[in-house]
């Protein structure tokens, strides 16, 4: 029985920061100091346009870790993401660069793709009863081949902003008098706010955590859990789908053979923001949050000096110090 | 009251035979026996399908210098998979080995057998990494594989600037070390993989060791409650996996020439099937050197397939994604059958 | 008390090899807090487990509210109204009360989830029970009590007309078990039946109006709780008053000296300052109810879990003991009540078993030397009459006693000379426990010093020259067994004397 010591710290007692959203409290210091940190040692770093630079970065890291969530809420991971964002865009731009398809109809094939390749990993995890790494790792390298399978090995350009057929770029940056305007980032709000309300406030997202909390329990008390444990996945590919938009919305080309480690950025901003590796903690905000550690690191270490190799290392070195940090807390808060 | 108590003894011993013959054949014998059909057939098939171009030995060669640094990383991973954990980091730690150490021959200068030396020093210290977080701090293996692969390849380009790194060829300075793949002709490469294969197994089948990496992979806990020092242990199977690793580097360059950085990990996928084809369990406890061994056949025998059918090289990826899904899953069901 | 809610009449059940109920009969009126008591094993769970659908039966029938009913699953048995409250709490830590409760059945708004309601109607379950819970707050938070209180509330929730209570109060304190008994009176007066399962003998004269006794598998009888004393209770669950061979003096060598002594040991909350000696060649017992700490003790002590304070000697030397690594190289061997989880690995060989403890023993360098360690397991499947038809079976393919001989050739094969055995004939059948406990006997002669946690009295009085008793973390007594009685033992382990 964990929860025994837990007991006597009951609701009155709590600290300043967990009343603050603990975790999620300290990471947006954390976001607020290392922004003032780079602006410090860099004036090239003082500039709109960099804060531009990490929105832009931040659209699809932020899609696919909200979306990674779930999986990660049920006490399971998905580790195709990163592979499989660059996946569906390859397809969603093939049928439109090269089978001359509307925009509209290449989009909604990439999310789509998204989808079905979350059925997939869902099933795999929730049906089959793989490991979620496993099944998910193969899923990685699946859709990794099969992009490049179908597009023959070269790159997709998706429309630019000026060809026809380019007004998808503008969901995410217009531009108002030479200024780019990042607007992608209401987009991100929004998206926050409406699965939030999904985590807390559906059948869904209670599902979820309750899976994560105790599945066997979750089970005999009569829910459905292997349809809402496949749908964490579901939603996750959702978001890979829409990550994918905003991935070829965002930058110009996408490059078969490439994704790998997108995934450890996601995951990275989830775990930092408040998930746990073990399940059921965690909130989309915080997710957001996190996010923006990985995508400050991945714009900022450059204006310090640091090539984007050195962001590789450092994000690895921070995906380990956030789950040392979940596990020292759980060892905390089971007593001993 | 006695008799009937005799009675219930028989019965069950006899049912203790029963279920003593299954496992023997299905595990020792049968798997192995079937991976060995699999691989002949798909020889055939290859032959046939190429309309004959597979049947000379250049293509068996080309297929064996894929076999070599894939089997040494199989066998890496074989030990850590023992363990109950995974590391998928072995694909770019392997390249992170061949890049550093290629970069200090080419660059710095150092003489070659300090860079072998060096690749092997790489991947030590990555299997340490990997090993202390895991078996001390209790970090599952699957976040500290991301996390340290992510690393590797981060590493990796920033001590080579991002540039490939091409080893010596066969006659130029320091080219010797090529003979570990073909020496006048022998195939010292196959020699010197199931050398290793052998000692391998002997770890693991009669060392303390390999008792301990096998016995904790199937009961942790149990094992550290007989007085062992499980965490010292798990971290060794680690530890030894980084050492495969950085020899799998050596053997792909050998194979190979040049490396690139920010590459390495579809290797892992097939390492790891050729593992779990083996009879090699995910759940831990349960692993098998020779089966390893026929596995890594079997997918350097689809890669060299796909190749000389002129395919998408993709498919590889596809293919072995597929494999290790169908052989994990099989594991599973095997399992919840036993229980 | 009130008609006949629930009758059960004739339920017999076996496993393989287990005939676990005995044409068992329980009745419970509307308006009765109804016992069931026994021993461990005598039945009580599994007729429960039948009762809600969780085991088939064999034959027999379970009338509920007039009618013949079967249920297949928890699930029917709780929407026809009759519940279990789980010893072990199923619930979801990370949720809050009301989601608790609710879960799997929410209420809703449209595709929302309406939390608003819900904590409404958590909190009219509170006010109906008088207790004082915040639906909002996260369930792990709460102390154990309080989560009893919340799993009773979804109970009620689910309309029960009949509830079990599963010794509910094991895990509480005092105050809590008030309360408890307030809430369960309350039930009853709107004309509930309840069903308390419990060991606790002075609870069952509080608040049960009547007792069902199971021995063995068996209905024993049913008395009417305030005509009946605690003696005749205590004499119809024990039935035997001859025991199969009681120890009836302390077979210990005069003068034999100590070989452990644990002076104040303390380790997190069910182990406070326990203090006991053992000598070479005694087996010395802890008796004591489900959760008095008693296998927390023996873990602490051998370093599977951390020690606050306390020190231990071992032949008058103090160690330090922080893992179990330390606790073997002192001489101390672990048999765990849970063998499958925490004695064997049992995708191993018997070989493989009976050397783990001792492998450097059986390696020249990094090589195990096979033979050897095949000849050693050979002589002791021989010497402990182990049935396997060989040293390269695997473990898992041996019935129960014959794994736990496994376990005890793994110690001896290190040459332990303190064992301790927790709860050593768990899921072993009669006839493999007597061997067992010859084995334990023969070894104590051989001036082996024998801890053994046991939950069976007859156990307890039948092995034991020395005997502690626990109760809820702390040692309530200790008794030499020429003084060693049921009654007494019980006494102590419900915290009678104090």
């Amino acid at each position: 029985m964990a929860n025994k010591s837990v007991s006597n710290t009951a609701g009155t007692n709590r600290s300043f920061i967990d009343r603050m959203g603990g975790q999620k409290f300290i990471v947006l210091i954390l976001v607020i100091v290392m922004f003032i940190f780079f602006c410090a040692m860099s004036p090239g770093f003082r500039k709109y346009t960099t804060v531009v630079s990490i929105l832009d970065y931040s659209y699809y890291i932020a899609l696919m870790a909200i979306g990674v969530t779930f999986p990660l809420l049920t006490a399971g991971v998905d580790l195709s993401i990163g592979t499989g964002l660059i996946c569906y865009s390859l397809i969603g731009g093939y049928l439109i660069v090269h089978q001359g398809w509307p925009v509209g109809a290449g989009m909604l094939v990439t999310v789509l793709m998204g989808v079905i390749f979350g059925v997939i990993n869902g099933c795999l995890v929730a049906l089959m009863d793989l490991p979620a790494f496993l099944a998910t790792l193969c899923t990685c390298m699946i859709t990794r081949g099969f992009g490049a399978f179908i597009v023959g090995g070269y790159g997709i350009p998706w429309p630019t902003a000026t060809a026809p057929g380019g007004w998808f770029r503008s969901i995410f940056k217009i531009q108002v008098g030479g200024q780019n305007i990042p607007i992608g980032f209401l987009w991100i709000i929004l998206l926050v706010i409406v699965m939030s309300f999904v985590l807390n406030h559906t059948k869904m997202g209670r599902y979820t955590r309750a899976i994560g909390s105790n599945k066997e329990a979750t089970r005999l008390s009569g829910v459905n859990v292997k349809f809402y444990h496949i749908m964490a996945y579901v939603i996750c590919g959702l978001f890979a789908g829409l990550a994918a938009i905003a991935y070829s919305a965002i930058f110009a080309t996408v490059q078969p053979g490439s994704g790998a480690g997108f995934e450890l950025d996601a995951i990275g901003g989830a775990i930092v923001g408040g998930v746990s590796m073990s399940g059921a903690v965690g909130s989309i905000t915080g997710t957001l949050i996190g996010v923006f550690v990985i995508c400050l690191l991945k714009t900022g270490l450059p204006f310090i000096g640091l090539t984007a190799n050195w962001q590789q290392i450092i994000t690895g070195f921070v995906l380990i110090a956030a789950v040392l940090f979940d596990i020292l807390k759980r060892k905390k808060e089971e007593g001993r | 009251m006695n008799q009937n108590k005799a009675s219930k003894q028989k019965m069950g011993g006899r049912k203790v035979e029963s279920i003593k013959q299954i496992p023997l054949v299905k595990k020792v014998g049968f798997n192995r026996i079937v991976l060995c059909i699999v691989l002949l057939l798909m020889y055939a098939l290859f032959c046939i399908l190429t309309g004959g171009a597979f049947l000379g030995t250049r293509r068996i060669l080309s297929a064996l210098n894929y076999a070599y640094f894939l089997g040494f990383l199989s066998l890496a991973v074989t030990f850590v998979i023992a363990t109950g954990g995974i590391d998928f980091s072995i694909g770019p730690v392997m390249f992170c080995c061949a890049l550093m150490a290629g970069f200090s021959f080419t660059v710095n200068g150092i003489p070659m057998p300090a860079a072998l030396i060096i690749s092997l020093v790489v991947g030590i210290a990555f299997g340490i990494f990997n090993g202390y977080l895991v078996a001390y701090w209790n970090v599952p293996s699957f976040i500290t594989s991301i996390a340290s692969m992510n690393i590797a390849k981060g590493l990796a380009s920033v001590f080579t600037k991002t540039q490939s790194v091409s080893w010596p060829q066969t006659g130029a300075d320091g080219g010797w070390f090529r003979n570990i793949v073909t020496m006048g002709g022998i195939p010292m490469g196959l020699i010197i993989l199931l050398v290793a294969a052998v000692i391998c197994a002997v770890i693991l089948n009669k060392t303390k060791m390999g008792r301990y990496i096998l016995s904790l992979g199937s009961n942790k806990e149990a094992v550290r409650l007989s007085g062992v020092n499980v965490k010292k242990w798990e971290m060794s199977a680690y530890i030894l996996c980084g050492l495969l690793v950085g020899i799998a580097a050596i053997f792909y360059v050998a194979a190979y020439t040049t490396v690139q950085p920010g590459y390495g990990d579809q290797y892992n996928n097939e390492a790891i099937a050729g593992c779990v084809m083996g009879g090699t369990s995910m759940a831990g406890g349960l692993a098998s050197i020779s089966g390893t061994i026929i596995g890594v056949f079997i997918i350097s025998l689809l890669q060299e397939g796909i190749m000389a059918l002129g395919l998408d090289k993709n498919l590889q990826l596809i293919i072995t994604g597929i494999i290790v899904i169908v052989a994990v899953f099989a594991d599973v069901v095997a399992r919840r059958r036993k229980n | 008390m009130g008609e006949v809610i629930l009758t059960m009449k004739g339920i017999d059940k076996s496993f393989p090899g287990v005939h676990a109920l005995d044409h068992v009969d329980l009745e419970v009126r509307k308006g009765e807090v109804h016992a069931l008591m026994g021993e461990n094993g005598a039945g009580k769970s599994t007729l429960m487990k039948v009762l809600t659908g969780i085991y088939k039966k064999d034959s027999g029938t379970i009338t509920y509210e007039g009618k013949e009913v079967e249920f297949h699953n928890t699930r029917e048995a709780q929407d026809a109204g009759v519940v279990i409250v789980h010893q072990e709490l199923n619930m979801l830590g990370h949720l809050t009360v009301a989601q608790n409760i609710f879960i799997g059945r929410e209420f809703k708004k449209g595709i929302r989830i309406d939390d608003k309601k819900m904590n409404e109607e958590a909190k009219k379950l509170f006010d109906r029970m008088h207790i004082d819970i915040d639906p909002k707050e996260t369930m792990s938070r709460l102390t154990v009590g309080k989560q009893q209180m919340c799993e009773i509330a979804k109970a009620i929730s689910h309309k029960a007309k009949v509830i079990i209570f599963d010794e509910p109060s094991a895990a509480l304190t005092e105050a809590e078990i008030e309360e408890l008994f307030k809430i369960i009176r309350d039930l009853r007066d709107q004309g509930l039946g309840i069903v308390y399962i419990s060991h606790r003998m002075d609870e069952i004269k509080v608040i049960t109006d009547r007792v069902t006794v199971m021995r063995d598998g068996a209905y024993v009888g049913t008395l009417i709780t305030k005509d009946s004393t605690k003696d005749d209770i205590i004499n119809m669950m024990v039935g035997r008053v001859i025991y199969e061979d009681p120890k009836t003096q302390n077979m210990t060598p005069k003068g034999s000296p100590v070989v452990l002594k644990v002076d104040h040991l303390n380790a997190g909350k069910m182990v406070q300052d326990v203090s006991f000696e053992l000598h070479k060649g005694e087996v010395l017992g802890f008796s004591g109810l489900m959760g008095a700490g008693r296998t927390e003790t023996m873990r602490a002590l051998f370093g599977a879990d951390p020690i606050d304070s306390g020190d231990i000697y071992v032949n008058g030397k103090k160690v330090t003991i922080k893992s179990p690594e330390d606790a073997v190289k002192c001489g101390i061997g672990y048999l765990s009540e849970d063998r499958k989880r925490f004695g064997i690995v049992v995708q191993k060989t018997v070989a493989e078993n009976t050397t783990m403890a001792d492998l450097d023993e059986f390696c020249n360098g990094p090589f195990i030397d096979k033979k050897k360690e095949c000849e050693v397991a050979q002589k002791f499947v021989e010497s402990l009459a182990t049935k396997t038809p060989g040293v390269d079976q695997l473990v898992v393919n041996l019935s129960g006693g014959n794994q736990q001989k496994v376990v005890i050739a793994k110690w001896l094969t290190r040459n332990c000379d303190i064992l301790i055995f927790d709860e050593p004939t768990r899921g072993i059948d009669v006839g493999a426990k007597n061997e067992i406990y010859k084995l334990m006997n023969q070894l104590a002669a051989e001036g082996k010093a024998i801890i053994m946690v046991s939950s069976e009295m007859t156990e307890i009085l039948r092995m034991s020259d020395r005997i502690v008793v626990m109760c809820e973390g702390k040692k309530t007594g200790e008794l030499d067994i020429s003084e060693a009685t049921q009654e007494n033992i019980m006494n102590m382990a419900t915290r009678e004397i104090n």
